[in-house]
């Protein structure tokens, strides 16, 4: 038997871009077991949402766990109080609600994607896809007002409405961005030194996907068709805005970025349906209830499926706030897949699941 | 959501009669303190339509041991090894040192008396 | 762009059996080309950024307008806003750029509209000497204070006040009647 090793690749490393940490065990650069831990980045949000702010303000908390996914904790959050409020929310807030959950998602799995090229080794790759995704960071600012952290959906409905000339300088930048996305899908699809690193890579297959019960593009990549948006119809109507689902069979790093790529087909479709047919209503629900009794709510984020539970007490303060991000449900099945793949891989493979720490241990 | 109440003995036969692979996925387990007594809670959905959200929840003294699902649900051990740190209730063969640090006070999402 | 599917096409033509491997240096060629393109970095801040016209800025404030309802204290996430009161009942207004977050919860629940309101200007940065979190933490703890204070004087003036007054109204009771006591109990001066 040959000789076992015990390397870390901890916090602080150059090629990590979230602070996990595994403690890999090695026989000749093989890797034969995992230990994994994340505890770098905890911030009690959870606690300060039941004993510091009131209910409404728990919307501004909330999308400030995480950087990329924001609208869609703030979004989950709002619909979760509207549950318990027992309210319904006027028909243009919803469509606007899905408008940036869309945006959201075209910035997000571009990032992803060129995390991948670097850590493969091709940076003009990286710096290519940075380029190309400027244009979504733009329209967000001027449809919500901010780069990243945009407060806009509220308990009630949403904060800002979309004016024509905005609506009309959305969809000039998506034509434009149509033949550069064709040229993305070139380079990933075919280019053979890409794909010397990534075909084959930290692959998994289906059965074992069902039984680590993952979610997201992770999932679809392998051949589980589970995605949220299929599953929910009754708080936002995303059949109705032309959804489809994207699904690939091999599950290694080369079938995620495809899914991800194709995503973004849909994602730019459904930002069209929309803006052309956006109908006209107010934008929020006043109520002066208190929050009381017990609701779910499942929402799909860009990095999978996020949970959230509530809990009210008819005062201003909730009770018990439960939040499951997506790469919660990840970690056991990342954890079991470095098996057999080589050290050197690690960090692509790290960065084809797209992990968000700041999600996982808030 | 719907709601099925279970108890510390029958808990793995509930869990192991419900839950099939192919049919639903496990999503996170939770707990709620309600001052003499917690109520754990296990959330499972279908992948099929319509989907629903099934919980099973029990209630039980804060010193109580929880028997660990892990041999039915592989995935478990992530919501486990959470709840052990921030709530501070025991759940069989899980340390401390996943969510936060092991020499850290455990339990901070406990009431305060 | 164009250069190089000329050279590639000229080369496949070349030599024709190697197609697949010189399709290969496609993307090679395409990132020889990028030095001679310009850069595409904005050169911030010499030159400037696209900032849209209803973005979320600094919040501006109007004195003659506000009511003093101090409902935009109460529901601000952050609690970036803080009103203090002088003796004689006058309030003032507080505003830390750094602590707010900028969403707009005051100006949605406040009910005289034009009184607090939102700019599209970008907050500047905070110096040292500005002293902005330790002063802003206890200019707050300073302001509720003094909100203490002067309801607690306004009702202690009131006690002493309502004091006076049934002290007043005593003596006024007293004094009628004893004059009432007075005049009866000599009635030649009634009847002569």
């Amino acid at each position: 038997m040959a000789k076992q090793y015990e390397i870390p690749i901890g916090a602080q490393h150059i090629s990590l871009l979230e602070p996990l940490h595994f403690k890999f065990t090695t026989e000749n650069e093989k890797i034969v077991k995992t230990d994994a831990n994340v505890y770098y980045v905890h911030r009690g949000i959870e606690q300060a949402c039941c004993s510091k702010f009131k209910f409404r303000q728990v919307s501004f908390v909330v999308g400030r766990v995480c950087g990329l996914c924001s609208i869609s904790h703030t979004t989950a959050y709002s619909q979760v109080a509207e549950k318990l409020l027992k309210i319904e929310i006027p028909l243009r807030a919803k469509y606007l609600r899905m408008l940036v959950i869309e945006l959201d998602r075209i910035h997000s799995h571009l990032l992803c994607l060129s995390h991948v090229a670097e850590n493969s080794g091709f940076e003009a790759l990286f710096m290519k896809t940075m380029q190309y995704r400027e244009f979504s960071m733009e329209l967000l600012e001027a449809v919500c007002g901010n780069r990243i952290q945009y407060d806009f959906s509220i308990v009630g409905g949403v904060a800002r409405d979309l004016k024509p000339q905005v609506a009309q300088s959305i969809m000039e930048r998506l034509k434009k961005f149509i033949p550069q996305l064709d040229e993305l899908m070139d380079i990933y699809k075919n280019n053979w030194t890409l794909s010397l690193k990534n075909k084959g890579a930290g692959a998994i297959t289906k059965e074992d996907a069902m039984r680590l019960n993952v979610v997201g593009p992770f999932a679809r990549a392998a051949g589980l068709a589970v995605d949220v948006r299929n599953e929910t119809e009754d708080l936002l109507p995303w059949k109705e805005v032309g959804f489809e689902m994207i699904t690939e069979t091999s599950g290694d790093v080369y079938a995620r970025n495809m899914v991800r790529l194709r995503e973004l087909y849909v994602s730019i479709r459904i930002i069209e349906n929309i803006i052309n047919g956006l109908p006209e209503s107010a934008l929020i629900t006043e109520t002066k209830a208190f929050p009381d009794g017990e609701a779910t709510v499942r929402l799909e984020a860009p990095r999978g499926e996020l949970f959230y539970y509530a809990k009210g007490n008819k005062t201003q303060i909730l009770e018990r706030l439960k939040i499951k991000a997506p790469t919660f449900s990840n970690v056991a099945a990342m954890a079991e897949a470095f098996t057999g793949n080589e050290y050197g891989s690690a960090p692509a493979i790290i960065a084809s699941y797209d992990p968000c720490l700041s999600c996982t241990a808030r | 959501m719907k709601k099925i109440e279970t108890t510390i003995e029958n808990l793995k036969k509930d869990i192991a009669a419900f839950y099939k692979p192919e049919l639903q996925h496990f999503m996170v387990m939770n707990a709620v303190d309600l001052g003499e007594k917690i109520e754990v809670q296990w959330f499972f959905s279908n992948y099929a339509h319509p989907c629903e959200t099934i919980c099973f929840y029990t209630l039980v003294s804060p010193e109580t041991e929880i028997p660990s699902i892990r041999d039915i649900v592989v995935s478990a051990w992530v919501a486990e090894a959470e709840l052990v740190d921030l709530m501070n209730i025991k759940v069989e063969n899980t340390q401390k040192g996943f969510v936060l640090e092991p020499d850290f006070e455990s339990g901070p999402l406990r009431k305060k008396k | 762009m164009v250069l190089h599917r000329l050279l590639l096409l000229l080369m496949i033509l070349v030599f024709p059996a190697q197609r697949d491997k010189i399709l290969i240096m496609k993307t090679f060629l395409k990132a020889i080309g990028n030095v001679f393109k310009k850069p595409v970095t904005t050169r911030y801040p010499f030159e400037k950024t696209f900032i849209p016209d209803d973005y979320r800025g600094l919040i501006g404030f109007d004195e003659n307008l506000c009511i003093w309802c101090r409902r935009c204290e109460m529901v601000c996430p952050p609690g970036a806003i803080v009103f203090s009161q002088d003796m004689e009942g006058k309030q003032t207004y507080h505003f830390n750029r750094a602590v707010c977050i900028y969403c707009g919860e005051c100006v949605r629940a406040c009910p005289k509209e034009g009184a607090i309101f939102q700019t599209a200007e970008p907050a500047p940065c905070a110096l040292k000497a500005e002293n902005i979190n330790n002063g802003w933490n206890k200019l707050f703890d300073e302001s509720l204070a003094s909100r203490e204070a002067y309801a607690a004087e306004k009702k202690r003036k009131a006690a002493e006040k309502a004091a006076a007054d049934k002290a007043a109204a005593d003596k006024a009771a007293a004094a009628k009647k004893e004059e009432e006591n007075k005049t009866g109990a000599d009635p030649d001066t009634m009847a002569g």
